[in-house]
């Protein structure tokens, strides 16, 4: 009878493999496979779809109380076993078999088997029997961490993991250049190839020594000689070369970020070095120091939302209000001589003060109305008050102005008395006040309070006696 | 039969009966094109030309380019690419490992031969950045260190309308909207009152080729993105002062009456030039006001002007133009392009150039300063350079003097400075020969890449579908040179 035959041959079939299974799960470590045995590995990804779908399938008719098609369950366990086989041939191509690899391997492994269990019961009748039942909830629950820990594997260890809001906060202000920069950069591009888990290259990345040590190629850094490391050269090689690193379908490094892992290893990629035991020139600070700089674009993030139509009933041929960047509720606004101004269209624009970033106002009349309504745009970045009749007492409104970083405020009347104002604007990063009444003396005062300020207050003297002493003579000569 | 012919021209806009028998063919190709291509419904994933206009796609480090092009292109040799190897090797033939089976311009392919000529000027080291820049420009050099000096770059054409065009539109043909259009389209205007792109010509002394209207040319963008071509003199636009009589407030009735008008015939036939037209004319109008003021240098400081040497004072020279780019870029242009003809040197290059570099050096060094002293230099990016480079061997007669260099694809240099550029860099690498590049090439489509890159805009987003397909100023190549952005 041709049943007869065909469920000896499944019965068959599903012994064997299981035989088999526990015979490589025994002997793992004695296995050598042949290439050709490897490579059906390759298929465990493609494979393991089929069981999941159909033992969820299955357990699910069976537990309300449908009688289940016999086929059904013989294809689900003959896939389940076919997949662990798989599994187990891909795993030995991982030469240290992390923990995640491990808990996969074991939950695969013995789901396949309690399937096999399952499907010997049934065929011995006991289909519906209570021990079949808590199989069967067994195999679901095994289904689902198997898979996650597959997925874990493929995907990197944080796949599942629900976004970090503001990770930068993480980083403190004196970090451990290895624990806090060079980690952080290779969790996010290099691990979730290079783990414990799934050592591509036989590289691991996730600890010091391991990221010295290297993979397949040799040692990656070479403390003797640092240009010469393997990593280095990876990163630098065009996109297009098939040893660049990542590869370039993933996300690639910032030219920053190279640079940043660069000078670490010329440093002797110590993992207890900080930011304060390098020198002010070293380039390795300014590289750090642009690299925690919060990305705008996160603390805009929490700027109040502003609607498209608010923009346009603001906007008029003389003022433009536009967003920063698409999708941000981060502003830029322009105001342009209008023929006809009054400080109303400044004034007036209080339902947006908070979300003004960039506001540029040069050129206009004004006076302490409008001053004052500056003073309460408290995210302002970039303002430019240049040729306004800004003056010592109305310049005290920026006090508030604690996210300022440049303030264009030439050719005004503020003299020195302003100095005092600018000294305690935190965030400034540059000024620009040429054509002021503001002294030398002033500028040296500001400057000595805040070294890193960049004060641009006149060109370079020689820079200019060279620009216009030269039209002078060129038309001198010319006309000998 | 008017329906048909309105269908026809104005393709979008359709009636009832047109849209409900495309609807269904719509939504079938839509679930189509989810099979096919997953991500089609991601939010997060780029779809095509998916981001809104006049907003950029990122927060960018420009807001405003000046354009200082060299039409007629100057030689590399003579400027920035330093090859002392030409010294040495002077008169002898170039390799032919080298020429590598370039192409020539019907001007040297009779040439029996092809000896190297060394630089017509000696070269110096300038600024902290030890940038090697000829004593042609040594105000440039001055200002070495705001320089990123590019000898790499590459281009496809070797004569000057398609290379000219290639460097404008991103293809040799013309046809396709300047770059300065498609930063109008995608940005859209900063100021109301000016237009977005303004073109201002001089003139060198030098062996010319022609400007043609249709470098700065919208092209199947809307014709509010043209460059708007001002004149040096007293009128900068023509035609735009109202004639003698005609009072502003007449002016304004009569362009409502137009406008009206004009309205009237949109409706009728969907036609969306028709309000790019009237868009226009409110444009103009306002420009009576806004033009004037912006082009009159006269309320330039003397310290200001000095800066930019004495032809400052003569309208329509080129420094007299560099002053007007940085009051338009002041009042919200968003694309300033200069264009300095008279830089084709096929002959007498020792003498042409020293007078063309002499128009132009010391004023475009003073933009650079003067852009800085005023805070504009971090968000205003300043390029220098023209279509393409030349031969370093000799056209003509082989005399130190009056010789000349013929058209060259393969190798040219140009710098640009500012807004989100890396300052005092040199990028790339010509061989020794200077004839071919052998570091970091950068070819006209990752130029274009890097500068639309700066104004916060990623040159695969930006697109228009025109005649059944999409366009971009990139088209289907270009990678943005990450090495030279700050």
């Amino acid at each position: 009878m041709a049943f007869t035959i065909k469920k000896s041959w499944s019965d068959a079939l599903v012994f064997g493999l299981s035989v088999f299974l526990i015979f490589c799960l025994i002997f793992e470590s004695y296995i050598e496979l042949p290439s050709l045995v490897g490579w059906l590995g390759n298929w465990h990804p493609l494979i393991l779809h089929f069981p999941i779908v159909l033992l969820v399938l299955a357990v699910y008719v069976n537990l309300v109380k449908k009688k289940i098609s016999r086929h059904l369950l013989t294809l689900a366990t003959l896939t389940a076993l076919i997949t662990a086989v798989t599994g187990f041939f891909l795993s030995l191509g991982a030469n240290n078999k992390g923990d995640i690899l491990f808990w996969h391997q074991w939950l695969g492994s013995g789901l396949a088997l309690i399937t096999a269990l399952w499907y010997w019961l049934d065929g011995q009748k006991l289909g519906q029997h209570i021990l079949v039942k808590i199989l069967q909830v067994l195999i679901v629950v095994a289904t689902v961490f198997a898979g996650h820990y597959g997925g874990m594997i493929t995907h990197g260890e944080d796949f599942l993991a629900l976004p970090s809001g503001n990770s930068l906060d993480k980083i403190p202000k004196d970090p451990i250049i290895y624990d806090h920069i060079i980690t952080r950069i290779v969790d996010e591009k290099c691990a979730s190839c290079h783990n414990p888990n799934k050592q591509k290259g036989e590289y691991i990345m996730t600890s010091l020594k391991d990221l010295i040590k290297g993979g397949k190629t040799g040692k990656a850094i070479d403390l003797e000689h640092p240009d010469k490391s393997e990593l280095l050269r990876r990163l630098h090689l065009p996109k297009e070369d098939e040893e660049h690193m990542p590869p370039s379908e993933k996300k690639q490094l910032t030219s920053i970020e190279i640079e940043l892992i660069e000078e670490w290893i010329r440093l002797d990629a110590s993992d207890t070095l900080k930011l304060h035991h390098l020198k002010s020139d070293e380039p390795l600070v300014a590289l750090v120091n642009t690299f925690i700089r919060p990305d705008a674009t996160i603390t805009w993030r929490k700027l109040p939302e502003v609607d498209n139509t608010i923009l346009e009933n603001l906007s008029s041929d003389y003022l433009t209000v536009k967003r920063l960047a698409n999708g941000t509720d981060a502003l830029s606004l322009n105001m342009y001589a209008p023929p006809q101004y009054s400080e109303h269209m400044i004034t007036g624009l209080t339902p947006i003060a908070q979300n003004i970033i960039e506001l540029d106002l040069s050129g206009l009349p004004i006076a302490e109305k409008e001053m004052a309504f500056i003073g309460t745009c408290i995210n302002l970045e970039k303002l430019e008050i240049d040729r306004t009749q800004v003056n010592d007492s109305t310049v005290t409104q920026l006090k508030a102005l604690n996210k300022l970083k440049i303030l264009k405020i030439f050719d005004t009347a503020i003299s020195d008395t302003s100095i005092a104002v600018f000294k305690d604007l935190q965030s400034l990063e540059k000024i620009f006040i040429k054509d002021t009444r503001i002294t030398n003396q002033g500028v040296l005062e500001l400057q000595n309070t805040r070294p890193s300020l960049n004060i641009t207050y006149t060109i370079d003297e020689e820079l200019v006696s060279y620009f216009i002493k030269d039209s002078v003579s060129e038309v001198i000569s010319e006309k000998k | 039969m008017a329906d048909k012919k309105n269908a026809s021209e104005n393709p979008l806009k359709i009636n009832r009966r047109h849209f409900f028998s495309q609807l269904s063919v719509g939504i079938g190709s839509l679930a189509l094109g989810s099979l096919l291509i997953p991500d089609l419904f991601k939010g997060n994933s780029p779809t095509l030309g998916a981001k809104p206009l006049g907003i950029p796609h990122f927060a960018p480090k420009a807001k405003r380019i000046i354009y200082l092009f060299q039409a007629g292109a100057p030689s590399q040799l003579e400027t920035f690419d330093y090859k002392p190897t030409l010294i040495k090797r002077m008169g002898e033939d170039l390799p032919d490992s080298i020429r590598n089976g370039q192409r020539l311009t019907g001007m040297t392919s009779g040439q029996e031969k092809f000896p190297l000529m060394p630089s017509a000027a000696k070269f110096k080291q300038y600024g902290q950045s030890g940038a090697w820049i000829s004593d042609f420009f040594p105000h440039m050099g001055k200002i070495a260190d705001e320089l990123c000096i590019i000898n790499s770059m590459n281009t496809d054409a070797i004569n000057h309308d398609p290379a000219i065009t290639f460097f404008q539109t991103g293809t040799q043909q013309s046809g396709r909207p300047s770059m300065g259009s498609w930063l109008s389209y995608g940005l859209g205007n900063e100021n109301q009152n000016l237009p977005s792109f303004v073109v201002l010509t001089s003139r060198g002394k030098g062996n010319s080729q022609g400007l043609y209207s249709k470098l700065w040319s919208s092209g199947f963008l809307d014709s509010k993105h043209q460059g708007v071509l001002m004149r040096s003199g007293k009128e900068p636009v023509l035609y735009l002062n109202d004639p003698d009589g005609l009072s502003r407030s007449d002016k304004r009735h009569l362009l409502d009456h137009v406008s009206s008008l004009n309205k009237m015939h949109h409706v009728e036939t969907g036609d969306d030039e028709i309000e790019s037209r009237i868009a226009q004319y409110e444009m103009a109008y306002r420009m009576q006001m806004s033009v004037p003021d912006v082009m009159d240098i006269k309320k330039e400081p003397e310290s200001i002007t000095k800066l930019y040497g004495e032809d400052v004072q003569v309208a329509g020279t080129f420094a007299a133009n560099a002053l007007r780019a940085r009051r338009l870029a002041e009042n919200g242009v968003r694309f300033i392009q200069l264009y300095h003809q008279g830089w084709d040197q096929h002959g007498n290059l020792p003498s042409e150039m020293a007078g063309q570099a002499k128009d132009v050096d010391q004023a475009s060094a003073a933009l650079i300063l003067d852009l800085k002293q005023r805070g504009m230099l971090d968000d205003t990016l300043v390029i220098w350079g023209g279509e393409f480079g030349r031969t370093n061997f000799c056209q003509g007669k082989f005399d130190p003097k009056t010789f000349g260099r013929d058209h060259h694809p393969r190798a040219f240099s140009i710098w640009m400075a500012g807004g989100g550029i890396k300052p005092g860099i040199t990028y790339g690498q010509t061989d020794e020969f200077g004839y071919n590049v052998v570091k970091n090439p950068v070819h006209m489509h990752d130029f274009h890449a890097t500068l639309m890159h700066t104004m916060g805009i990623d040159h695969e987003q930006l697109t228009y579908k025109y005649q059944g397909r999409r366009f971009r100023l990139t088209d289907i190549a270009g990678n943005v040179i990450n090495d030279i952005l700050s």
